[in-house]
């Protein structure tokens, strides 16, 4: 894919198919015709609101039809944007605005014809409204290079600031190229399950390739998905064609025992990332949907959504003791390497780097975290994931971390994060977050807090009062379940809290 | 509704355990969902631990979240499998 192929194809759908459905979420849709001409005109607005200089533009939501849109009208315009979604609460959207010098925020209002505009033309003004008439289309599409960011994704960082994944036009390119030899889409016939947020990197594999295919995005809801009922009339309405999700989400599908093929019957790939896959729910799936391929993938957003896959069957599976991430992508290569930055020999464990068109130009305004992270190998940029693997015979296993990041549910989540923010709480005095592991993966978080002033009797009001603190400034996904008062740490040889015995007082 | 009944308390067993806190046994009207103490994967796993637990198969399309919000509808909502 050259140039801006991706969105000449979306909006080329406008007119080939003006009154397919783009985008479905909660009951309200937008046709292509729709897509086409909402983005243009709003592209229009950004181009009189902003100057050329592929700033970023922020985009808050959950799943509405208007974030798509605005995530078109943004690149028309020359903008890169942030996919974030409304389960930040203020103070980190906040962080992030700062962060990234983004001037302009859009979000939808509700209303489905219109996209308001909270814009602020310097950083410290506060946020106005102003209504956008969307009718105005004529505008001229700014030219794109392929080094020019496209999107910027935040996660999280380990003092607590949360840092911005800058993924290039020719970082996308490059990965839907091989997501379109990989798993060939029909036109016209497709649906897309959009299961995790836009804010997370995994939503780009599947609103991008639906879009490219002239498909139907279907999204679900946080509220869908956390009502068992209502979670399954969807899925079961769907007509899915593509179910790409985490492995958490498909275990939470499967509780259902009559959940399969027959639910779900033009289904066709099911995709699997984000978090470790265990060989039970892999042949879970495998048994439940017969004759549908089942791809197990791996990648940092920092190599653009995904950088290895591998088709799972029985054959496989029984070949190793660990679900295998895949081999390295076409165009890409993924080394394992001890600490010296030298290759370890077949078979051996050591860290995974990644090489590729596909990686990052790296963190947005953080350049000391970029060289720390990137460099280059050859002429192609590489990308230190700090994760622990192995390659047999060529196929990848991912072995765990060797810092204090872990994959809850597929969300990527620093422990020291949660713990800077927890310190920071009024009545904190210090604070360690560990999670706890069930089949070796983490399962929930538990926070040991020392506070300054310990309740007598009610330890359940302060873990209310803590978490209600905290949820001001961390998402829901990062909020810690369970809460151990204690009046001190065990401490290490050096003086630090010894999480090694703090998770043993856990089992 | 008593909670020492054998249904409750095995309910309130395994709410213990899903939710790590005491607190489900002595607040039944405790909002499962707005206290955080339980999530989608959450209200999975209760649905596997009472369906262990009770012998009971419950299927989570039947399960309206809004009807599970508190232990004490889940002790009803129990009570009231066991006994059909």
């Amino acid at each position: 894919m050259d140039g801006l192929e991706l969105i000449e194809r979306i909006d080329r759908w406008g007119t080939l198919a003006p009154t397919a459905i783009a985008h479905e979420s909660d009951g309200r849709a937008i046709t292509y015709q729709e897509l086409k001409t909402h983005s243009d005109a709003l592209a229009g607005c950004l181009l009189d609101e902003l100057p050329d200089d592929r700033s970023p533009v922020m985009v808050l939501g959950h799943k509405e039809p208007e974030l798509v849109v605005a995530y078109l009208a943004c690149i028309k315009a020359g903008h890169p944007y942030i996919p974030l979604d409304t389960a930040l609460p203020a103070q980190r959207l906040e962080i992030i605005r700062a962060s990234s010098g983004a001037r302009l925020t859009l979000s939808p209002q509700g209303v489905h014809e219109r996209i308001t505009l909270h814009a602020s033309a310097r950083p410290s003004e506060t946020p106005h409204e102003g209504a956008t008439q969307m009718e105005n289309g004529s505008f001229e599409r700014v030219a794109y290079k392929p080094e020019d960011p496209f999107y910027v994704i935040y996660t999280s960082g380990s003092t607590g600031t949360p840092k911005g994944v800058v993924i290039s036009l020719g970082n996308l390119n490059s990965f839907l190229d091989w997501m379109l030899v990989e798993h060939p889409l029909v036109e016209q016939d497709e649906v897309f399950l959009g299961i995790v947020p836009f804010s997370f990197d995994v939503s780009i594999m599947d609103l991008y390739l639906c879009l490219y295919a002239g498909g139907t995005h279907r999204s679900l809801t946080r509220d869908e998905i956390g009502d068992p009922a209502r979670l399954h009339r969807a899925l079961a309405r769907s007509g899915a064609t593509a179910w790409i999700s985490t492995p958490s989400f498909a275990r939470l599908c499967l509780v259902e025992r009559g959940f399969g093929a027959g639910t779900i019957p033009n289904l066709r790939r099911i995709v699997l990332a984000g978090e470790v896959l265990s060989h039970e729910l892999a042949s879970e799936l495998l048994d439940r949907f017969p004759g549908v391929p089942l791809w197990n993938a791996y990648g940092p957003t920092e190599a653009t959504v995904l950088s290895t896959s591998v088709q799972l069957d029985r054959e496989l599976l029984g070949r190793y003791p660990d679900v295998p991430i895949g081999f390295p992508r076409p165009g890409g290569s993924v080394l394992v390497m001890d600490e010296n930055g030298q290759p370890v020999a077949e078979g051996e464990r050591g860290e995974l780097v990644i090489v590729g068109p596909h990686v990052s130009p790296g963190y947005l305004n953080r350049p000391d975290l970029t060289s720390q992270a990137f460099f280059t190998l050859g002429n192609q940029r590489a990308y230190h994931t700090g994760d622990w693997g192995r390659a047999l015979g060529g196929l990848l296993f991912f072995e765990g971390r060797h810092d204090d990041l872990i994959k809850l549910h597929g969300y990527r989540i620093e422990l020291g994060d949660v713990e800077a923010h927890l310190k920071a709480l009024p009545g904190v005095q210090d604070a360690v977050v560990l999670p706890t592991w069930r089949d070796g993966q983490p399962e929930r978080l538990v926070a040991f807090i020392i506070l300054s002033e310990r309740p007598v009797r009610d330890d359940f009001q302060a873990t209310l009062n803590l978490r209600r603190h905290l949820s001001e400034r961390l998402p829901g996904y990062m909020l810690p379940q369970l809460y151990r008062f204690v009046d001190t740490f065990p401490l290490t040889v050096n003086g630090k809290a010894d999480r090694k015995k703090l998770a043993e007082m856990l089992t | 509704m008593s909670v020492t009944s054998t249904t409750a308390s095995k309910v309130l067993d395994v709410l213990v355990r899903i939710t790590g806190t005491d607190e489900v046994r002595r607040n039944l009207d405790l909002p499962l969902f707005d206290t955080g103490l339980l999530d989608s994967l959450g209200v999975a796993e209760l649905i596997i631990g009472l369906s262990d637990t009770l012998g009971i198969e419950i299927a989570p399309s039947e399960v309206e979240r809004d009807l599970w919000s508190t232990p004490r509808q889940i002790i009803a909502y129990a009570e009231e499998r066991i006994k059909a």
